[in-house]
């Protein structure tokens, strides 16, 4: 009965785990499974063979059928399996077309990747009419008071009023519902300020003592209250979340994300185009509030010359890049009259005198 | 001790390291032209080499696994969960900013749900690879509730501090009990009544040795801090401080690692020897040293390479597995059926977003 086309094999039916001793003959049609006992056991049409790889340890070849998927076929005589079965079968569909789509997904991917990278500033944009403004002062308030809980806050009163009355002339002209501001002082040496969302601004006691008139604090005040105007901290933060998730998709780790919180948002920065537009919104409310603008264009130029003293780069100057084209385009739209300063000089002494104690006795300078 | 005579060794690797080591490198390449998108991929192609050069019986087994499930799995739980828990732990961050309590309850809370997202995810994990995993045609498989299992395992990390471990023995059984238990092969579960028996008395030898150490290191830290008092401010003596500071160091980690390894293997055993299939008994035929190579060859293959021979690391798990386990005879295989369920069609999100478990 065994003839010179019959191959020992084991072969599992798909449906126990036990495994039987056949005889494997090859056929015109395809293959017939047969028991030791002579039973057929399956029979398997040429169509349907699909090949399974070789044994680990090199003994064997392995065969499916795709119209009983869980049943597997083992045949130990490789060679004969080779040189029987039709070649059709061995080379079997593909894995290089599967790869190739595979490839050509994966570099889709990379560039849906890339792509939303790139257009997180206009998706950010979008996005922010969606926030409320509440929720957008709620969000700049716990910021606000997250740093001024670091921080030891300047309170002399005279000098806060002043502050606060420079603010609300240059806010006064913002959109209606965006005019309401905090600008909140704290005593570090920092040369910074910043705008959150909503309407906080943080200024830094270094850049106050960087400025030697009203003029350039009413500059940068003007140019921070654009930022808020025009709502660029909540597109930066929302910036900052989209640019976490990518790095999250890449890397796969949610970890550091999770730890860094607020921080992380903090440093989320402007776009260049959200400065020319806070420069040139600056320039605008100065004007409407007849404040002469040259102060922010001195302003500019002072702290890049404090780079080169070898101060090191000022934190305002650092997020605010290019300062001689930006005091140039500043001065451009120089007012033709002379102004009067946008501090009297009496309110303007109390601004530089903002962090000291309230205590009357002059404190021993750091 | 006597083992039954039918004992058997059923399980080879037949995987050469080269090969491994080779489709790591390939995957860490992939990985950079892709921004790293090919890593789910990549996985993929390392199961299917660590499943299929895995014999039972002369029978290979079969990942039948995909990267693009991984890759599904993966951005819906990104989506569906990380973002919105990553909202939350900003919420709470501002919160606590504000210095408002409602912060730290928050954050104490989204510690807990992430830690039980951890261990459900891991369940998952499992539930997900054994379904994948075929041999002889038929499908293995994970039942049980993934909630169930990190509500236990919630239980156990928090009992672990305030029992100072003492729980950790019978939590990390019970735990292994769960699985195995839930492990099914075809219509077939494997049962587990794996006990403690002796495991606490190695428990007790290994937390009064730690204890020991940790009390001894204090005191000559103690000591030598207030020598340094008394002899005044030197250089010299923060050299001799870092010096003996160093040989402790040496001296201690050899001894915490050999204990750890003598009673882990402690706890493979008994685990092994209480699962069976089909009423046929596992054994583990090792002791602490082979593990105690397996564990520090791969901890320093895995740091060493910055995880790039992950693979290799596995690859030498695999092996150690297939070499120690014995079972006392053959189960019927013919009374396992197929199972109907056909398992998740999904990969394991959420243990490949918070955490890398089954990573390999």
């Amino acid at each position: 009965m065994v003839s010179d086309r019959d191959r020992p094999g084991r072969f599992n039916d798909g449906r126990s785990a036990a495994s039987r001793t056949v005889v494997v003959r090859v056929t015109a049609a395809g293959l017939e499974i047969f028991g030791i006992d002579g039973f057929k056991v399956a029979v398997w049409c040429t169509e349907d063979l699909l090949p399974d790889g070789e044994m680990p340890d090199g003994k064997g070849v392995r065969l499916r059928c795709a119209a009983e998927p869980d049943a597997r076929l083992t045949v130990e005589d490789a060679f004969f399996i080779r040189r029987d079965l039709p070649k059709a079968v061995l080379a079997r569909p593909g894995t290089r077309s599967l790869n190739l789509r595979l490839l050509a997904s994966m570099l889709a991917g990379v560039v849906i990747l890339v792509g939303l990278y790139v257009s997180l500033p206009v998706l950010a944009r979008w996005v922010v009419p969606l926030v409320s403004v509440e929720m957008e002062r709620d969000w700049g308030r716990q910021i606000a008071a997250g740093l001024e809980a670091n921080a030891r806050i300047c309170r002399n009163p005279s000098g806060l009023n002043a502050v606060k009355s420079l603010t609300d002339r240059l806010a006064a002209h913002l959109p209606p519902g965006r005019q309401a501001v905090n600008v909140h002082v704290l005593d570090e040496k920092m040369v910074n300020a910043l705008a959150l969302p909503g309407g906080e601004i943080i200024v830094f006691r270094g850049l106050i003592d960087a400025m030697e008139g009203p003029d350039e604090l009413a500059g940068v005040l003007a140019h921070e209250l654009t930022h808020i105007g025009e709502r660029h901290v909540t597109a930066a933060l929302i910036r900052g979340v989209g640019v976490g998730v990518l790095a999250t998709l890449i890397t796969g780790d949610a970890s550091g994300l999770v730890a860094s919180g607020v921080t992380a948002l903090m440093a989320a920065s402007y776009t260049r185009s959200d400065e020319e537009a806070a420069d040139r919104g600056a320039v605008l409310l100065l004007r409407q509030a007849r404040i002469d603008n040259a102060g922010l264009a001195t302003f500019f130029l002072r702290l890049e010359r404090m780079e080169k003293d070898g101060f090191g780069l000022p934190a305002w100057m650092g997020t605010h890049p290019e300062a001689k084209i930006r005091a140039a385009r500043i001065k451009a739209e120089a007012d033709p009259v002379t102004l009067a300063p946008a501090l009297r000089e009496k309110q303007w002494n109390a601004v530089k005198d903002i962090c000291r104690p309230l205590s009357s006795a002059p404190s021993i300078p750091m | 001790m006597t083992h039954d005579t039918n004992e058997i060794a059923p399980l080879a690797h037949h995987g050469g390291t080269g090969a491994m080591i080779r489709l790591a490198v390939i995957n860490l390449l992939l990985s950079i032209a892709t921004l790293s998108i090919w890593r789910f991929w990549g996985k993929t192609k390392v199961r299917q080499a660590l499943w299929s050069n895995t014999t039972a019986w002369d029978d290979p087994l079969e990942y039948t696994g995909t990267g693009k499930e991984l890759f599904l799995g993966f951005v819906i739980i990104l989506i569906g969960v990380y973002v919105p828990l990553v909202l939350l732990f900003n919420t709470a961050n501002a919160l606590i900013a504000e210095e408002s309590p409602l912060g730290g309850l928050l954050m104490v809370l989204l510690y807990v749900v992430t830690i039980f997202l951890i261990a459900a995810g891991s369940f998952r994990a499992r539930r997900y690879q054994l379904s994948r995993t075929v041999w002889r045609g038929i499908r293995g498989g994970q039942g049980g509730s993934a909630w169930a299992y990190a509500w236990r395992s919630l239980a156990v990390w928090a009992l672990v501090p305030l029992t100072l471990g003492w729980i950790w023995p019978w939590g990390d059984m019970m735990l292994a009990r769960y699985r195995l238990n839930h492990t099914t092969f075809g219509n077939t579960s494997f049962t587990c009544e794996a006990g403690l028996t002796g495991l606490y008395k190695r428990f007790t030898l290994l937390w009064v040795g730690w204890m020991g150490l940790f009390a001894a290191g204090g005191a000559l830290a103690f000591a030598m801090a207030a020598a340094v008092m008394a002899a005044g401010t030197g250089g010299d003596w923060a050299d001799i401080y870092f010096v003996v500071s160093i040989l402790m160091f040496i001296l201690v980690v050899p001894v915490i690692v050999i204990s750890l390894a003598w009673y882990r293997a402690g706890f493979y055993q008994r685990l092994a020897e209480g699962t069976a299939l089909g009423g046929v008994r596992f054994r583990l035929e090792t002791g602490a040293w082979g593990l105690m190579r397996l564990g520090i060859g791969n901890g320093f293959l895995v740091a060493l390479s910055l995880g790039v021979l992950r693979p290799w690391a596995a690859l030498r798990m695999w092996r150690f597995a297939c070499d120690a386990i014995r079972l006392d005879g053959v189960p019927d295989f013919a009374a396992i059926r197929q199972a109907v369920e056909e398992g998740p069609t999904l990969g394991e999100g959420l243990s490949s977003v918070l955490d890398s478990a089954g990573e390999y």
